[in-house]
């Protein structure tokens, strides 16, 4: 597969987990003839899916920023690289690699971030 | 065929779904207070434990709170709806033989399924709703609504069972469970009919799965006779999938501090007005009446109300002339010296939208009933689009005075941008 541009291309060249975009485009999701839904594209599950707001600036070269959205999938199980949302002792969720986390205190998978550009970023 | 139930029912629901959001919490005691942060509605397991009744009055029991560390907090129905549409949805994508009963159960019919276990099912869904949707479940599987909901209740009680319990089979398993079940906590008999049965000398679900069908009829009428026949295993309810529409719709709200200024209470019925209004259109029905009551504060001296019915020539849902014609009639025996607590807008005697097309009197001015409905169906849909209150009416806007205290709210995680819960990279 051609590697992306963007974002969530820049992930590919440091090796964490965004690979999960490697599926991206999933083409079945979509009937004939219908118009292309982001919806169907960035949540497969929708009974299990829940949007989190991205706090933290450390991630700029993985092209996550402060204020970004991240999709996140219950149903799935996440495998060793895969990004999950996970509760830490002391209270709060945090977005990392799964090998930070715990089977016991993963929230759920991370399947997509959305960022938004300049307008539809204020 | 041999029917089988099985009635999923959510732990503690509303607390359940704030637990979701705030892990913490796990452990500790919740309790979810009605709208206005009047009572408990919902209770976790450990605020059972430190004996919270419920419909405790949080007036009563804030400093309680306060000494045992208990998380209150006033209900959020927005998230509550979101999570029980996304277990509706993965129940229904199990079997479409489903009845939604209340926000947190529902009934299954699984007779055309074929499933070997049904005990070890129930622990396969409960594992699969809580993981995919992160609400504790539990199931009870039955062949009838009122032993399925029996074995839920015995499932959810005793931790044993880690949730489910099937009681498919008869015999003295099924029997013992019975016996554990008080008669007041059996579906249908409640506090009402419960007395009349403990003085025959029932007292659990089993003595009145063994009372005759006819002794039943006698004491309960047809009710009794189907509850025993249930009791055994027989089905004679079968799931509910109409939706039946409502006979009214009420909607109603306590002011944030109590008012005599009109035009407070005017934008109270304007606001109440357009979401009663909206549930009628969502049900395709139009009202003959709507009625307005205002209340002072019961629990002061010198309780009164005002109350007004307005009768419509051509029946409606349109905000708008729902709105005018209550608070004109309000208008005139509104007392100002008289401080008001609370206002309900209650929409009746309904007719089905599709039968005003055929009115053959030509009494309704239907022309203008069509333009209405239009401008109605945009304004919903704005709504529903951009979010409750996108477009309101100008008199809903007037005062946001009425607004009950929501301190105690937690963010509509799942139905609002701004308010979603926030996770830090690490």
């Amino acid at each position: 597969m051609e590697p992306v541009t963007g974002p969530y291309g820049a992930s590919s060249e440091t090796g964490t987990s965004l690979s999960v975009h490697a599926g991206f485009p999933n083409p079945a999701a979509e009937r004939n003839g219908a118009p292309l839904s982001l919806d169907k594209l960035l949540v497969r599950h929708p009974s299990s899916t829940y949007f989190f707001r991205i706090r933290g600036h450390s991630w700029h070269r993985w092209g996550v920023f402060d204020g970004d959205i991240a999709v996140i999938d219950r149903a799935l199980t996440p495998r060793e690289r895969e990004l999950v949302v996970w509760w830490q002792e002391g209270g709060e969720f945090a977005l990392s690699p799964f090998e930070r986390a715990t089977r016991q205190n993963t929230w759920g998978t991370v399947t997509a971030i959305i960022h938004p550009f300049g307008e539809m970023s204020r | 065929m041999k029917s089988v139930y099985a009635l999923i029912d959510c732990n503690n629901f509303f607390v359940s779904c704030e637990r979701l959001f705030r892990p913490e919490l796990e452990g500790r005691p919740v309790v979810v207070l009605s709208s206005n942060d009047g009572c408990a509605v919902s209770r976790s397991q450990e605020a059972k434990e430190l004996g919270i009744p419920m419909g405790a009055p949080h007036f009563k029991f804030r400093d309680f709170f306060q000494q045992h560390d208990v998380a209150a907090f006033s209900a959020n129905f927005e998230l509550y709806g979101d999570i029980s549409e996304r277990i509706t949805n993965l129940l229904a994508s199990i079997t479409p033989h489903i009845e939604v009963y209340s926000v947190d159960e529902s009934f299954l019919d699984l007779s055309e399924l074929d499933i070997d276990h049904y005990q070890a099912w129930g622990h396969t869904i409960r594992a699969s709703v809580l993981r995919h949707i992160g609400i504790p479940v539990s199931i009870g599987i039955a062949g009838s609504k009122t032993l399925a909901k029996a074995a839920n209740d015995r499932a959810k009680k005793l931790p044993d069972l880690n949730g489910s319990l099937d009681l498919t089979e008869q015999g003295d398993m099924t029997d013992q469970y019975l016996a554990g079940l008080p008669i007041q906590d059996v579906w249908g008999i409640g506090w009402r009919l419960s007395p009349k049965l403990r003085a025959e000398g029932v007292h659990t679900a089993l003595d009145l799965k063994r009372m005759s069908v006819h002794r039943a009829q006698q004491l309960m009428g047809i009710h009794g006779r189907q509850m025993v026949t249930e009791l055994n295993g027989e089905a004679c309810l079968p799931l509910t999938r109409e939706h039946k529409p409502q006979a009214m719709i009420m909607r109603g709200r306590q002011f944030g501090e109590d008012t005599n200024e009109f035009y407070v209470i005017e934008s109270a019925i304007a606001s109440l007005t357009a979401r009663a209004a909206a549930a009628l259109r969502g049900e395709r029905q139009l009202a003959r009446q709507a009625t307005v009551t205002l209340h002072t504060n019961r629990h002061k001296p010198g309780y009164r109300r005002v109350s007004e019915t307005v009768h419509f020539y051509t029946p409606t849902a349109d905000t708008g002339t729902i709105t005018s014609q209550l608070t004109g009639a309000l208008a005139v025996t509104y007392n100002s010296r008289v401080a008001y607590h609370r206002a309900d807008i209650l929409l009746h005697d309904f007719v089905s939208e599709n039968s005003l097309q055929t009115d053959l009197l030509g009494t309704v001015d239907l022309d203008s009933s069509q333009r209405s409905h239009q401008k109605m169906q945009v304004v919903d849909w704005l709504n529903r689009r951009h979010g409750k209150g996108t477009i309101t009416f100008a008199a809903e806007a007037l005062s946001q005075a009425w607004q009950p205290r929501k301190q105690l709210m937690s963010p509509r995680y799942t139905s609002t941008w701004d308010e979603l819960p926030v996770a830090h990279l690490r």
